[in-house]
C-alpha cells in the first residue's frame, strides 16, 4: 500500500517538474513584463524538436538537451527584440492575438519541416528501463526527471532569492515604475529574463518529449495547462509555479489513477476550487498579496 | 484609452459628408449579406456560418471588449446554445422557432449561475476560472455519449420549416435568411445597449471598476448583466449553428472555438460591434482561400495576418477606417485633433 | 419556395452533366492535413497520387470516351464533423464532384448520410472506422476497415496462446468502445478472463498511472486500442518503462505497431503481438507494387499504412467503376459497381460485401521482431475473409 502510494506520488512529482521548467519562464515573464505570452509553448516545442532531431541522428542526449536550450534562447531573444517589445505597450488583447499568431506561424513552420507525425526524442538506454529503488522498480527515466527538476528549481531559488540579479528582477516585478527610477536597467532585465525562460521552456519541452509528446500541435495543446500553473501558482510568483506544478502534475496523476472516467473533470474542478480560494494564486508576489 | 473613435461620430464638428459616409457605412454590411444571397452560385451555406460567428464574435465584444470580462469559455455559451438547441428539436418540438428561444434561455440561466461564482475575480484568474467552467462542460458532453452522441455528434435532428413554410434543405436558402435577420436583431439589441448609459457605465467599469464603485455604481450586478446577455447571444449563435447543419458536434464545446471567435474578435477590433463583422468575414474567407492552396499553409497566412494586424493596426482591422480617414482629413487640409 | 428549388436542383444537375461531358470526373477527398489527425490528409493524398502516377489517371469509359479522374482535396482541419459536412456540400454543390472519399474519422463519415442521399453521391469511405457506418445511407461504401473487424480474431488467439486473464485499456472514443467489446467478447468466449479494464481520455499520452493497476491486477496480457500516433507511442513507452514487460506480461494490440510508428520504439517493443487487415512487409504484388510507387514518387522514406492501403485501393475501385460505367452514371449505379467486388489488395485478398457495401478481408496476426537490424511486424496467423462481427450481431432489419 506505502508503496503503491510512494509511486503514484513519484509519478505526480515528476510530472509537476517538466510543468515547472516550462511554465517558470512564462510565470516571471507575466509577472514582470506583463505580458500575455501565448506562445511560450512554442519555446518548449522548438526545444523539443532541436533535441529530438540531434538524437534521432545518434547525438548525445545531454549536448543535445543543451542544444534544445541554447536554440529556444535564441529563438526568444529574436523575439523578444522584434516583436515583444512593441507588445509591453499595448493592450492584453493585443498581446493575445499577437501571440495566438506566432502559435500559428510555429505549428505550419513545424509540420512543413518535420512532418504531422509524433517526433521521438532518442533517450539514452539507461533512462528507459526500471530501475531498482528498493521496494520495488520504478521508470529511470522519471527518477531523472526528478532529479534534474529539482536541481533546477534549487539553482533558480538561489538566483532569485539570493543574488542581486534576483534581487533586481523581484524589485522589478513588485513595481516596474519604481525600479526604474532607482537606475535600474529594465529593459536589460526583460531581455535577460525572457531569454532564460525561452532557455527553460526549451529544456523543458526536451526532457518532458516522454510524458508531453512532440508534435505541431504540441504549442496550442499544452500552452492551457501552462497558464493554469501560472494563475494557480499567482502570476510572477517563481515559488507559486512550483507548488502549483507540484500541485498540479500530482493531483492529474491521483486522479487518473483512482478515477480514470473523472479524471478530466477532477483535475479542472481542482483548478475552479483553488482559484476561487485563493484568486492571487497560491503564493503571488508581494506586490500582488 | 478610449479613442475618439470608441463614440459614435460627432456630428457636430465633422463635415457634412462623414456623416453620410457613416450611413454608408451602417447600411454596407447588410447591403452586402443581402447582395450575397443572390450571387453565392451555391456557398450559402458559408456565407450562414461567416454570420453565424459574426453572432458569437458580437456576443463576446459585450462581455469582453466593452465589459472587459476576461473569458476563455464563451464556447460554453456557444456549445450550450448548439445541444440545447438540438437536443430540444429531438425530443420535446422539431419547432425550430421554439427551440431557439429555448437555447437563449437556457443560456441565460447558464450566464447568471457561472458569472455569480466568478465574476469577482478579474485577470488571469477570471480567464482560467473560466476556461475551467467551459472544460468541466465539454468533458460532460463526451463523456454522456447516450445523450450527446459523443464525438460521433448528435444525429437524428430533423427540424420542421419556419413558420410552418420555410424548410431547411441542402441548398440553405432558409437557414440563411434565417440567421440573417436574427443576427439584424441582435445587432440592434448591442447597439441599444451600447449606447445606452448602461452600456456607457460598462466603459467605465472596464477602465477603472474602484472609481465606479467609489461613484456608487453597482459594479457586480452590471457585470453579471451584461455577461448573461452575452452569454444568450453567444447562445443564440450556438442555436443557428445547430439548425443550419442539422448537427451538433463536440467542436462547439472546444478551446479552439473560444480560442478562434477570441482571435476573429479581437482582429476585427473591439468595442466598435462591426469589429466582429470584419473580423469574422476576413478570418474565414481568409482561411478558406488559403486552405484550399495549401493546408499548411493557411496556418502561416493566418498567423502571419494576426501578427501584422498588431503590430501595424491599433485597433484591429476596423482601423483601417481610421487609418484612412486620417489620410483623407490630412489631404483636406483640416486641422488634425 | 418549392419551384425554387427544384429550378435550382435541376440546374445543378444540368451543370454537372455539362461538366462531365468535359471529361473530367472530379472526386472530392475530405481529410485532415492539420490538426490532431494531421497525417491522414498527407498518406490519402500521396497513396492516391501514386496510384495515379503508376496506373494514369485517365480511364476509357464504356461509349470509347476518355475520362480524366481529378481529385480535389480538402482539409477538415481535425475539426468537428460539421466542418466535414460543410466541405462535402461545397464540393459537390461548387466542384460536382461525383464521388467523396477520405474521411478518416467516423463523425465525418455520418455527417454525410443525409447529404450522400440528397444528392445521390456515392461515398468511398477510406478509413472511419465505427461498424454502423455502411448502413446509414445507400450511398456509402467501405474500403478500409472496421475496428469489430481487427480486433476480432485477437481474443480467441490470445486464450489459445496460454492467455488466461486480461487487462483492457481502450481510449474514450466509439472505436475504442468497439475494440473493448469485442475483444472482450471473443476472449471470454473462448474461456478467458478480463480482470481489469479502463477507458483513457483520447488524446492522452501520459499513462503512468494506468500502467500501475495493471501491474497490480497482474494479468498475463494487456489489450491495447489507442489511436495511431502519439497516444499510441506514448502508451507502448510508458508499457515498457512501468516494468510491465519485465513483469512478464504481454502486450496485445491492433493498429499501434504499424510500420510507420516502428522507429518511435526502443526494441522493448518486440513480442508485441496484434491483429490487424495489413502488414507492411508481406510480399503480395499488388503491396510491392504500392510502395515501389510511393518511394518513386515520394521518396525512400515513404511508407504505406493503412491510409496509403485504403487510398491506393479506393482510387482503383473509383477509376474501375467510372471505366464500367462513364461518367454520367446515377450514384446507385457506382454503388452497385463496388458491390461484390473481388480483387488482389495490397493486404491480400479483399472483397465488398454485395448486402452490407463494407469490407471483407484476412485479418492477419502479427508479431514485432527485428530483422536486418529493423524493428517490423511478422505474420504468425491469420483469420480468412473475415466479416465485421457487429453486421453479424446486428442483422438489418430490412434493406
Amino acid at each position: 500500500m506505502l508503496s503503491f502510494a510512494l509511486t503514484v506520488l513519484l509519478d505526480g512529482i515528476s510530472y509537476g517538474m517538466i510543468l515547472f521548467l516550462i511554465s517558470v519562464g512564462l510565470t516571471v515573464t507575466m509577472g514582470l513584463m506583463r505580458v500575455v505570452n501565448l506562445a511560450h509553448g512554442s519555446f518548449a516545442m522548438i526545444g523539443g524538436y532541436v533535441a529530438g532531431y540531434i538524437t534521432q541522428r545518434g547525438g548525445n542526449f545531454y549536448v543535445a538537451a543543451l542544444a534544445a536550450a541554447l536554440a529556444a534562447a535564441l529563438l526568444g531573444a529574436l523575439a523578444e527584440v522584434t516583436i515583444y517589445r512593441p507588445l509591453y505597450r499595448k493592450g492584453e488583447l493585443s498581446q493575445v492575438l499577437l501571440t495566438i499568431g506566432i502559435v500559428f506561424v510555429m505549428t505550419g513552420t513545424i509540420t512543413e519541416i518535420f512532418g504531422a507525425f509524433p517526433y521521438p526524442v532518442v533517450f539514452p538506454d539507461y533512462l528507459t528501463k526500471p530501475i531498482d529503488i528498493g521496494f520495488r522498480e520504478y521508470p529511470g527515466y522519471r527518477l531523472f526527471l526528478i532529479a534534474v527538476g529539482a536541481v533546477v528549481a534549487a539553482a533558480l531559488w538561489f538566483l532569485v532569492e539570493n543574488s542581486i540579479y534576483g534581487a533586481r528582477l523581484r524589485a522589478a516585478v513588485d513595481n516596474a515604475r519604481m525600479a526604474r527610477a532607482v537606475g535600474m536597467d529594465v529593459s536589460v532585465l526583460f531581455m535577460g529574463t525572457f531569454v532564460v525562460g525561452s532557455a527553460l521552456a526549451g529544456f523543458g519541452g526536451a526532457l518532458g518529449a516522454g510524458i508531453l509528446s512532440l508534435e505541431p500541435s504540441y504549442a496550442l495543446k499544452y500552452i492551457v495547462l501552462f497558464l493554469v500553473v501560472v494563475a494557480v501558482g499567482g502570476e510572477g510568483s517563481f515559488q507559486g509555479s512550483f507548488v502549483a506544478a507540484m500541485a498540479l502534475g500530482i493531483i492529474d496523476t491521483v486522479g487518473k489513477y483512482f478515477a480514470p472516467q473523472a479524471a478530466a473533470y477532477l483535475l479542472y474542478a481542482a483548478v475552479f476550487l483553488l482559484l476561487l480560494w485563493r484568486p492571487k494564486g497560491l503564493l503571488p508576489p508581494k506586490s500582488v498579496a | 484609452m478610449p479613442a475618439a473613435s470608441d463614440l459614435p461620430t460627432s456630428a457636430a464638428r465633422a463635415p457634412h459628408w462623414t456623416s453620410r459616409l457613416a450611413l454608408l457605412g451602417h447600411a454596407l454590411p447588410w447591403v452586402i449579406a443581402i447582395v450575397y444571397y443572390f450571387t453565392a452560385d451555391y456557398y450559402l451555406s458559408f456565407g450562414t456560418q461567416v454570420m453565424i460567428w459574426i453572432l458569437f464574435a458580437m456576443s463576446l465584444d459585450l462581455a469582453l471588449g466593452y465589459a472587459g470580462i476576461l473569458t476563455l469559455g464563451h464556447a460554453a455559451f456557444f456549445g450550450v446554445g448548439a445541444y440545447g438547441a438540438g437536443l430540444f428539436a429531438i425530443y420535446v418540438s422539431p419547432d425550430p422557432l421554439l427551440g431557439h428561444l429555448a437555447a437563449i434561455g437556457l443560456c441565460a440561466v447558464l450566464g447568471v449561475v457561472t458569472g455569480a461564482m466568478v465574476l469577482h475575480t478579474t485577470g488571469v484568474t477570471l480567464l482560467m476560472l473560466t476556461l475551467a467552467i467551459v472544460s468541466v462542460i465539454s468533458e460532460y458532453a463526451n463523456q454522456a455519449n447516450d445523450l450527446t452522441g459523443g464525438d460521433n455528434g448528435l444525429q437524428g435532428m430533423k427540424l420542421a420549416p419556419i413558420f410552418g413554410r420555410f424548410e431547411f434543405n441542402l441548398f440553405g436558402q432558409t437557414a440563411y435568411v434565417y440567421t440573417l435577420i436574427v443576427l439584424f436583431i441582435w445587432f440592434l439589441i448591442a447597439w441599444r445597449i451600447v449606447h445606452s448609459p448602461f452600456g456607457r457605465s460598462l466603459d467605465g467599469i472596464r477602465q477603472n471598476p474602484r472609481r465606479m464603485r467609489a461613484i456608487g455604481t453597482p459594479v457586480w450586478w452590471r457585470l453579471l448583466a451584461i455577461y448573461t446577455i452575452s452569454g444568450a447571444m453567444a447562445g443564440s449563435a450556438g442555436a443557428l449553428s445547430a439548425h443550419s447543419t442539422s448537427f451538433v458536434g463536440l467542436s462547439v464545446l472546444n478551446l479552439l472555438t473560444s480560442g478562434i471567435v477570441t482571435v476573429v474578435l479581437i482582429l476585427g477590433g473591439v468595442r466598435r460591434i462591426y469589429g466582429a463583422f470584419i473580423g469574422a468575414t476576413i478570418y474565414f474567407v481568409v482561411q478558406d482561400y488559403t486552405a484550399k492552396i495549401s493546408p499548411f499553409f493557411w496556418e502561416f497566412v493566418v498567423g502571419g495576418m494576426l501578427i501584422a494586424t498588431v503590430l501595424f493596426l491599433e485597433g484591429g482591422l476596423m482601423d483601417i477606417g481610421n487609418v484612412v480617414r486620417r489620410l483623407l482629413r490630412r489631404r483636406h487640409g483640416e486641422e488634425g485633433r | 419556395m418549392k419551384r425554387l428549388i427544384l429550378a435550382t436542383a435541376a440546374a445543378v444537375s444540368a451543370l454537372s452533366a455539362g461538366a462531365a461531358s468535359a471529361d473530367v470526373v472530379k472526386v472530392g477527398l475530405i481529410a485532415s492535413y492539420t490538426g490532431a489527425f494531421a497525417t491522414w490528409g498527407t498518406q490519402f493524398q500521396q497513396a492516391t497520387e501514386a496510384y495515379q502516377a503508376t496506373h494514369g489517371n485517365t480511364v476509357k469509359g464504356p461509349d470509347g470516351k476518355e475520362h480524366e479522374i481529378q481529385f480535389v482535396y480538402r482539409d477538415s482541419a481535425s475539426q468537428g464533423p460539421d466542418k466535414a459536412k460543410q466541405l462535402a456540400e461545397e464540393l459537390i454543390l461548387r466542384e460536382h464532384v461525383k464521388f467523396i472519399t477520405g474521411l478518416e474519422l467516423s463523425p465525418y463519415a455520418m455527417a454525410l448520410a443525409d447529404i450522400s442521399q440528397q444528392a445521390k453521391v456515392p461515398v468511398v469511405i477510406e478509413n472511419a472506422a465505427t461498424s454502423s457506418i455502411t448502413r446509414m445511407s445507400p450511398y456509402f461504401v467501405r474500403v478500409s476497415q472496421t475496428v469489430a473487424q481487427d480486433v476480432a480474431p485477437m481474443g480467441k488467439w490470445a486464450f489459445d496462446h496460454g492467455i488466461k486473464k486480461a487487462y483492457v485499456i481502450v481510449s474514450d472514443y466509439a472505436p475504442g468502445y468497439d475494440a473493448e467489446a469485442y475483444f472482450i467478447k471473443f476472449f471470454k468466449a473462448a474461456g478467458g478472463e478480463i480482470v481489469g479494464s479502463a477507458r483513457t481520455p483520447q488524446q492522452e499520452t501520459n499513462f503512468s498511472a494506468y500502467m500501475e493497476r495493471v501491474l497490480q491486477a497482474k494479468p498475463d496480457a494487456l489489450y491495447m486500442f489507442q489511436p495511431a500516433g502519439s497516444p499510441s507511442v506514448a502508451f507502448v513507452r510508458a508499457y515498457v518503462e512501468r516494468g510491465l514487460k519485465a513483469a512478464g506480461i504481454k502486450l496485445l494490440g491492433g493498429g499501434e505497431t504499424q510500420q510507420l510508428f516502428l522507429p518511435n520504439f526502443t526494441d522493448d517493443v518486440i513480442g508485441t503481438v496484434t491483429s490487424f487487415h495489413y502488414t507492411e512487409t508481406n510480399t503480395n504484388p499488388a503491396n510491392l507494387e504500392l510502395k515501389a510507387a510511393l518511394k518513386k514518387k515520394f521518396g525512400d522514406k515513404a511508407e504505406p499504412d493503412i491510409a496509403s492501403l485504403a487510398a491506393w485501393d479506393g482510387t482503383m475501385l473509383i477509376q474501375q467503376s467510372v471505366a464500367a460505367l462513364g461518367s454520367n452514371a446515377e450514384g446507385l449505379k457506382y454503388i452497385d459497381f463496388f458491390k461484390g467486388k473481388k480483387w488482389d489488395s495490397p493486404r491480400g485478398p479483399a472483397m465488398i460485401d454485395p448486402v452490407e457495401r463494407d469490407i471483407i478481408q484476412n485479418i492477419y496476426i502479427r508479431q514485432v521482431e527485428k530483422r536486418d537490424g529493423k524493428l517490423v511486424n511478422i505474420d504468425i496467423g491469420k483469420e480468412e475473409m473475415v466479416k465485421d462481427p457487429w453486421k453479424i450481431d446486428n442483422p438489418p432489419k430490412s434493406n
